[in-house]
């Protein structure tokens, strides 16, 4: 693993004296998606303003690609093409009367001769969905869409780190979900992905590595599963533990999850459950033990939707006021599939071809190219956020579903998917429905 | 929302037109209404602006009016104080008033008129540009205007920030009313007073953030212009050329002609 950015015994104090850092060592690995978590004020802005060479610490150093920053105008300037940040205010950075002047003002500053800049600047507008915007002002455009503008901004530039103070602040579900999913894709091309947040829900799920900061110092490090099971550590930093957690953790002790790994998204959740084989039922009087009951009517009320129909029940054991124990024979109905349609070779005819001969029940659009292709053709999305958990959750319970992507997102939603069938062992059909990156591994139904 | 004029010339259809077009066209309109003597051409002017400021640039007509109004309004004001001590020779009316015989005459009423005629059609050459070239569209020309560069860059900042601040401003103007901050004069006074002093720090404080995000983005002393290449099309040539026409000739046609 190639380290890009290092920091030995950093701290970093204010003009008026306020110590702001105190001995930070991190090491971040290049093509890693980094979150810093902490809560208000517990330093990570402040380190973020380090790490471009924008603060000079007063003692320590921030290597970058193993050499220590340089403070004179030409390494700064090296250092800052390299690691872009994007503030917390979007409001701050756009300072352009309109969006494409603003996207221009990185490449221009680099020399870029004028028709390089026009064409970053078109690719990068396209690349975030916004070139129908170039030529508005800022004060025109909503909260999501001033935050994918200054993220234009910075991927102008083409930084290799790319750093987010609190990018999710003030957005809505949507826009937010839009956000996360462009910085993965940014991920997916080698950017290095550096994120503040103290929503401990994105972190545990998002991040690759996680900082955990409080009061000027990095108070623990590792992957998410362990930084998020320091109860101590979390309570420390005045945070909580993520809500997919706590989840696990009431239901295990209760007895119908089983021992696994911590789950990390819902799908993840999911799978722990555990099938409920025995159950107490009221049955009629007349039914002795050993004969098997119809319970169909279990379908609707305790697994609606699910992939196994509770069919017939086998009563176990018999109580005398009318309860009885009885084992579910269960028996598997179908299994869901998940295509992915690849909207940069997009035509409409072969999609609702698609559609109709696959028997598509739940179409999804990742990424606002897709969204917008969508909208324009009249296409019903039925997900339009967390597309690709909620894909593999609809395919469990046995729908066929269809994700709407471009680009690198394609590689990254098969990547996930068959993560899932690997972890779980549960076979979904998956695969690229269009296009000639003809990689449907087929991986059969169960 | 509010809208602005500022507003009206973005969504404007007109927006995407040559602006050194619309540019001479305003001012050939205000130098041909200020240099004629007769009120027929400014109120030809006028006429022609107004139509294709709501006719070609979709504004609408009541916003157009009323914005039209406040000038107007002073204007009327003025011409009937002119019409009544301006002038000599035989009054066409008079009236006594405590004494005083006040009278209208046909000289006092023509320079009336003209005045009014030559005011309704310079704003309308000037809404007319304001209302269909938004801002952004006009630094590109103050630069090919030869105007430093730095002054340019400011401009467009501070265009900028005026947007971000106008909000905070009204941000703040409604946390103050809704805590009864506007009550009475005494306390609509201090919140005022707070309002400024908040707003300055709040600029002060932004000047700081926008020079940290700058350099975050290596600047260089260099911004690049919103100038995109218009060409002027035949049909546009041709209806500027026949408005052009046409006030030529009602010019002169109308030379020496007063009103009455």
């Amino acid at each position: 693993m190639v380290v890009i950015l290092e920091t030995k015994d950093l701290s970093y104090s204010y003009p008026d004296g306020t110590l702001a850092l105190e001995d930070i060592n991190i090491t971040i690995q290049k093509g890693k998606k980094i979150a810093f978590v902490g809560r208000n004020g517990s330093g990570k802005s402040t380190l973020f303003m380090t790490l471009n060479g924008t603060h000079r610490p007063k003692k320590g150093e921030v290597l970058f690609h193993g050499k220590p920053l340089k403070y004179d105008s030409k390494s700064l300037r090296e250092v800052r093409k390299s690691v872009g940040i994007v503030f917390q205010n979007s409001d701050d950075q756009i300072f352009a009367p309109t969006i494409y002047q603003d996207v221009a003002f990185g490449p221009t500053n680099l020399d870029y001769p004028k028709d390089k800049v026009a064409k970053i600047v078109h690719d990068t507008l396209e690349y975030v969905g916004l070139t129908h915007l170039k030529d508005k002002p800022p004060h025109h455009l909503s909260g999501g869409q001033k935050k994918r503008v200054a993220i234009a901004g910075v991927v102008a530039m083409d930084p290799e780190v790319i750093v987010l103070d609190e990018p999710l602040s003030n957005l809505d579900p949507v826009g937010a979900d839009e956000v996360m999913d462009l910085l993965n894709e940014l991920n997916y091309f080698g950017k290095t992905i550096i994120i503040s947040t103290h929503d401990v829900d994105l972190a545990y799920g998002w991040a690759d590595y996680v900082f955990l900061m409080n009061d000027r110092k990095v108070i623990s490090e590792g992957t998410p599963e362990e930084i998020f099971r320091q109860t101590e550590k979390l309570k420390e930093a005045y945070l909580k533990r993520p809500i997919t957690l706590e989840i696990y953790d009431e239901i295990r002790k209760r007895g119908i999850a089983r021992a696994s790994k911590p789950p990390r998204d819902i799908p993840d959740l999911v799978h722990t459950l555990r099938p409920q084989n025995l159950m107490w039922v009221d049955v009629p009087p007349e039914v002795k033990e050993g004969e098997t009951i119809n319970m169909g009517i279990l379908y609707g009320e305790f697994a609606q939707d699910s992939m196994y129909e509770a069919a017939n029940c086998k009563v176990l054991h018999k109580h005398e006021d009318g309860l009885a124990i009885v084992e579910m024979g269960r028996k598997p109905l179908r299994a869901g599939s998940i295509s992915i349609y690849d909207t940069s070779a997009y035509d409409n005819e072969e999609l609702l071809q698609v559609l109709k001969n696959d028997g598509i029940e739940c179409v999804g659009a990742m990424g606002k190219k897709s969204k917008i292709v969508a909208e324009r053709d009249e296409i019903y999305l039925h997900v339009t956020s967390g597309v690709i958990d909620r894909s593999i959750l609809n395919a469990l319970s046995g729908q066929r579903c269809l994700i709407l992507t471009h680009g690198g997102m394609v590689d990254h939603a098969l990547e996930r998917i068959n993560g899932y069938i690997e972890k779980s062992g549960i076979n979904l059909h998956v695969g690229v429905v269009n296009g000639d990156s003809d990689n449907g591994n087929g991986k059969g139904s169960c | 929302m509010t809208y602005i004029l500022d507003d009206y010339a973005i969504l404007s259809p007109l927006r995407y037109r040559n602006n050194w077009l619309k540019l001479a066209i305003v001012t050939f309109g205000i130098l041909a209404g200020v240099s004629s003597s007769s009120p027929f051409v400014p109120f030809t002017i006028a006429l022609c602006m107004s139509f294709a400021t709501i006719f070609f640039g979709k504004v609408p007509p009541k916003f157009y009016f009323k914005i039209l109004a406040v000038p107007a309004g002073f204007v009327l004001v003025s011409i009937v104080i002119i019409a009544f001590f301006f002038g000599e020779g035989a009054n066409l009316f008079e009236f006594d008033i405590f004494g005083y015989t006040l009278g209208v005459s046909s000289q006092g009423l023509n320079m009336a008129l003209l005045i009014l005629a030559r005011t309704i059609s310079g704003m309308s050459c000037l809404f007319f540009l304001s209302l269909t070239t938004p801002m952004i569209e006009l630094f590109a020309v103050l630069k090919a205007a030869k105007l430093p560069d730095s002054f340019v860059e400011i401009a467009m900042m501070m265009y900028r920030y005026i947007f971000v601040f106008l909000d905070v401003a009204m941000g703040i103007r409604y946390a103050q009313t809704v805590r009864l901050g506007y009550r009475d004069f005494k306390t609509s006074f201090r919140s005022m007073v707070m309002l400024g002093t908040n707003l300055f720090i709040r600029s002060w404080e932004q000047g700081e953030k926008l020079y940290l995000s700058m350099n975050s983005r290596c600047y260089d002393g260099k911004m690049i212009m919103y100038d995109e290449k218009r060409p002027v099309k035949m049909p546009e040539m041709l209806l500027t050329g026949a408005y052009f026409a046409i006030v030529l000739v009602v010019f002169w046609l109308t030379r020496g002609i007063s009103f009455i």
